[in-house]
């Protein structure tokens, strides 16, 4: 069992906070990613569940028991650090066998740990070459091997596939995916790329500047957006924004001169005991804002013309400005094949009930229309 | 600007002209620029190493001295050619064994307390304490002190009446009155004292920059996978210091072997010869005796066993390396 | 990592231990150098070593007037080998720096002169006494002897190798790109070394500018022997002063010895950073 509670943890460096009053959860064999931009504390997170640095307070419970005082080497927590950190002056093999050779474990049972994990990782071939000569693809591999012989029952994986390119990238989440179903472990997995996230995780932990956005799975965190930066980082292309008020049932966006979009009735309803404001943010993703050539019946004036396009196999994203605002950049994610001519008119169709409303001003979620 | 703008056009003009003879007197000029960066470097280094260099070994293999032969001049020092017979005499020389004895024998006390002061004091500054900068500062203060100064101060320091003897009083709670340079014995110790004292900062430095360059993801990365601080220090620490150790230890050992101002300016190679190293031996055959054909086969001789040496020193270090590769 | 509180704290007094011993020697002579006659051997001094009665005297000592206006118990002034020392080594740092400077740049873009370490290494092997002799004939033979300018060459070439290692360390740390785009642009090779590498290298050369001026103003055996009379440095001077007559006079010898430490050591504070540089030729850079 392995499950892990993070309980307000605090970590500042000098004047600068880290880590805000981070609390967390993570649940036995589950596959968590810590999402968010460089820089918003995800590594700070991980050196303090792996002990190598302390938290200013708050605690760390590992099944129930608190970890706060105990040394790293004896979490049992296994660590796949961003740039391998690959012993460089030994070979691969005295590489693998270091975290079992200071248990004191008995040779015989070292050799054949190390070559079980070579084996499952293909790299049996590379034992006894010395480590700083490898390729980048196979010192991951490496520091693979080195932190999962001891068979930790917490994994903490550090931006492990940023440096591979990008064909060996998708190869290895499959790889890794794959490993931590076959063994078990909790694991805590830090990244920037939402793809990866999406595609890896049970849930995923949003986190923005030291504090932690949303802690959902994939599809909530997709689909139900607690705020502005959670909506705005996952998604690609990235979702679109228009700024602008409320007032009874319509919608006037800035940037469009009197144009306005009107909700249906049954929406408006669900929206007036809830929104109190009338500035308000509306974010519709590319892939629910579709091109018209003619004018819709949900709104006036939402009109923009198109800057640019990019094929990109499956579909077609279209980049477009309002008329009187070339600063205003939209996006729309049209079916393959859409050609459509650079400074044409199109009338945009929002898709009701994919439409998010958030409040100016704290940035949350207000609602999103369901059907 | 517009010395630059005519050379563009007139490059320009080049290159619509014949471009490929455009290419090679832009290499040609290059190759002229490099060599004249390069050229008063080796002009000085030739004259003033490379030709005393050859004289010095010239010289060695005549027996020639100014005095002799009613002041026969360098020039004609062939005159007085011996081929070896100086370095065969002098690996039979008692008083060039026993100061070369002496010189190992103060290196090998030296450099290594050097060492390991200045290896633990690297390992203190690796963590942060306050006025760290300051002290770093004043650690670094003896080795940034003339020798000759540090010898005439130190002379101050061991004499019998001074502060020496002061401290030593104060710590042992008796009267210490040791004649410090006027001992045999004593007068050693007080020059390796002023030795360390001036040059454990350098091994400090050097090894501290070693600590500090070391790559900490992978210290980490032991950290994590259960090493203690022990088994830290022997498998990622010292494996990966060698080489800084090494640098230290050379360059160090180097000079060590040819210390001289210390003891000039606190002993004079004295009491008697008791503190004679090397250096000082062949300063008197030099200048007291002006046995100067001598005085340049001693050079050769230490030359010739440094290097051996070193090369002793470096062959498990080299053989470690190619094992690895 | 969190150690234990008295761990800590063992650690900081063994420091503050060590810099007390770095640093006694120097308070020793500082404190000597202001102190009367009367308080050189008392061995009181009541707190540490500080003098009770503060003076100047020792300084005026050390440089006694020539017409002998007062009585001072040190027969030559320190004047002279102060202004010597300066002229020599300033001017010898200059030969160096301008013969370094172009030489490392060789090195360093152009890979001219890669030989230069593994020859130096062996120079370093050396005793310099050995190699001096050679010298001190020619130099007598050119009439070099004990004049500034027979100094001032052989300083500049033996810490030449000095200068153009580091300044090569500095001009390694210099992209090349920008030369190269300097030269696209239709500089000259020359140009681009004068208008854009040399304004970037300028803390570097000012760093080993002072690195070796240290290390020429601490030279104490080729002076001794090259020098005499009319161009003594500093401490050749200081030598002099080690004769039973003048041996015992604590005073003024330790003001002597206070001026001739302070430029180097103001110096080398200056330069922290870039010693193990240039100790090291170039091998390690923090």
């Amino acid at each position: 069992m392995a499950h892990i509670r993070l309980e307000n943890l605090v970590k500042r460096f000098g004047k600068q906070t880290a880590v805000d009053s981070l609390s967390l959860e993570i649940k036995d064999k589950e596959f968590i990613a810590l999402l968010g931009p460089s820089g918003c504390g995800k590594t700070t997170i991980m050196n303090m569940i792996s002990g190598l640095l302390q938290p200013d307070s708050g605690k760390i419970y590992f099944d129930g028991i608190e970890v706060n005082d105990v040394p790293p080497g004896k979490r049992g927590v296994g660590f796949m650090f961003q740039n391998y950190a690959v012993f460089t002056h030994m070979t691969v093999y005295e590489n693998i066998s270091f975290g079992l050779e200071v248990q004191k474990i008995d040779r015989a049972d070292i050799d054949r740990h190390v070559r079980e994990v070579t084996k499952l990782l293909q790299i049996k071939h590379l034992l006894s070459m010395k480590a700083s000569k490898l390729s980048i693809n196979d010192m991951q591999k490496v520091a693979l091997a080195r932190s999962m012989i001891t068979q930790p029952r917490i994994f903490l994986l550090d931006e492990p596939l940023s440096n591979l390119d990008a064909a060996l990238r998708s190869i290895m989440r499959a790889e890794l995916k794959r490993i931590q179903q076959e063994l078990g472990q909790t694991t805590v997995y830090v990244t920037h790329d939402q793809v990866e996230a999406m595609s890896l995780a049970n849930r995923i932990a949003v986190m923005n500047y030291a504090v932690l956005q949303q802690y959902d799975t994939p599809h909530n965190v997709y689909n139900f957006p607690k705020n502005l930066f959670v909506a705005n980082f996952l998604g690609s292309p990235t979702i679109n924004f228009f700024d602008g008020y409320y007032r009874n049932g319509e919608f006037r966006l800035k940037g469009f001169n009197k144009g306005r979009f009107i909700l249906s009735r049954k929406n408006k309803a669900a929206l007036e005991s809830e929104l109190t404001h009338e500035k308000i943010m509306l974010g519709i993703r590319p892939e629910h804002l579709k091109l018209k050539d003619t004018k819709t019946d949900m709104g006036e004036g939402l009109n923009a013309k198109v800057i640019s396009y990019e094929p990109l196999g499956s579909k077609v994203i279209v980049y477009l400005h309002p008329d009187a605002e070339p600063n205003i950049i939209i996006k729309s994610s049209m079916e393959k094949g859409y050609k459509p001519r650079v400074g044409d008119l199109k009338y945009l169709e929002f898709t009701e009930n994919h439409l998010y409303i958030f409040n100016k001003e704290t940035t949350n979620l207000v609602k999103r229309f369901t059907l | 600007m517009e010395k630059i703008d005519t050379s563009i056009q007139k490059r320009k003009k080049l290159a619509t002209g014949k471009s490929a003879n455009m290419k090679k007197t832009t290499v040609r000029h290059t190759e002229r620029f490099a060599l004249f960066l390069v050229l008063p470097a080796h002009f000085m280094l030739f004259f003033i190493v490379v030709f005393p260099l050859i004289s010095s070994i010239y010289l060695s293999l005549t027996t020639w001295a100014p005095m002799t032969g009613g002041g026969v001049k360098w020039y004609s020092a062939y005159k007085f050619w011996g081929g070896l017979t100086n370095y065969w005499n002098i690996i039979r020389d008692v008083d060039f064994l026993k100061s070369l004895l002496r010189t190992l024998i103060i290196v090998g006390v030296v450099v290594p307390i050097e060492f390991f002061v200045g290896l633990g004091l690297a390992f203190l500054f690796l963590d942060n304490f306050p006025g760290k900068k300051i002290y770093h500062s004043i650690l670094l203060t003896p080795m940034m002190i003339v020798p000759a100064v540090v010898g005439f101060i130190f002379y101050m320091l061991f004499q019998s009446s001074g502060p020496i003897n002061a401290l030593l009083s104060g710590v042992l709670f008796r009267n210490v009155n040791i004649a410090w340079l006027q001992g045999k014995f004593s007068a050693l110790i007080s020059i390796m004292v002023a030795d360390i004292w001036e040059w454990t900062p350098l091994m400090f430095l050097i090894l501290l920059s070693g600590l500090m360059a070391l790559p900490q993801d992978q210290i980490n990365a032991a950290i994590v996978l259960g090493a203690s601080r022990y088994q830290r220090f022997k498998r990622i620490i010292f494996p990966l210091m060698k080489p800084v150790m090494i640098i230290a230890l050379i360059i160090r050992g180097l000079e060590a072997v040819k210390i001289f101002d210390v003891v000039w300016l606190m002993t004079s190679g004295g009491p008697g010869t008791s503190t004679e190293t090397i250096s000082v031996y062949m300063y008197r055959q030099g200048f007291k005796y002006l046995n100067w054909s001598w005085v340049t086969a001693c050079g050769l001789i230490v030359l010739i066993l440094v290097i051996i040496i070193s090369i002793y020193a470096l062959r498990p270090i080299r053989r470690e390396e190619e094992k690895a590769a | 990592m969190v150690q234990k509180l008295y761990v800590r704290i063992l650690k900081y007094a063994l420091i503050v231990i060590l810099a007390l011993i770095s640093f006694f020697p120097v308070y020793w002579t500082i404190t000597m150098a202001f102190k009367p006659f009367a308080e050189w051997t008392s061995a009181t001094g009541k707190i540490f070593w500080a003098p009770n009665h503060l003076t100047l005297k020792n300084f005026k000592d050390v440089f006694p007037s020539t017409t002998g206006a007062f009585f001072s118990p040190i027969p030559e002034s320190a004047l002279p080998p102060l202004i010597h020392s300066f002229v020599i080594v300033v001017v010898a740092t200059i030969i160096a720096m301008v013969v370094g400077v172009l030489a490392a740049y060789g090195v360093s873009r152009y890979k001219k002169g890669g030989q230069l370490p593994f020859f130096l290494l062996q120079l370093r092997m050396f005793p310099p006494i050995a190699v001096i002799i050679p010298i001190m004939i020619m130099w007598a033979f050119l009439r070099m002897i004990d004049t500034w300018y027979g100094m001032v060459i052989i300083y500049a070439t033996v810490t030449l190798p000095f200068s153009t290692w580091l300044m090569k360390t500095f001009y390694d740390d210099i992209p090349r790109e920008l030369s190269e785009a300097a030269v696209v642009d239709g500089y000259t090779d020359f140009e681009a070394f004068k208008k854009v590498v040399l304004p970037l290298a300028k803390g570097g050369i000012a760093s080993t500018a002072l690195f070796v001026f240290i290390l020429n103003w601490s030279d104490f055996l080729i002076a001794y022997i090259i020098t005499d009379k009319d161009w003594a440095t500093i401490p050749v001077h200081i030598n002099k002063l080690q004769t039973a007559l003048v041996g015992q006079l604590y005073g003024p010898k330790a003001a002597l010895a206070l001026i001739a430490l302070i430029p180097p050591v103001v110096f080398g504070i200056l330069i922290q950073k870039y010693l193990v540089r240039g100790l090291t030729f170039g091998a390690i850079k923090k």
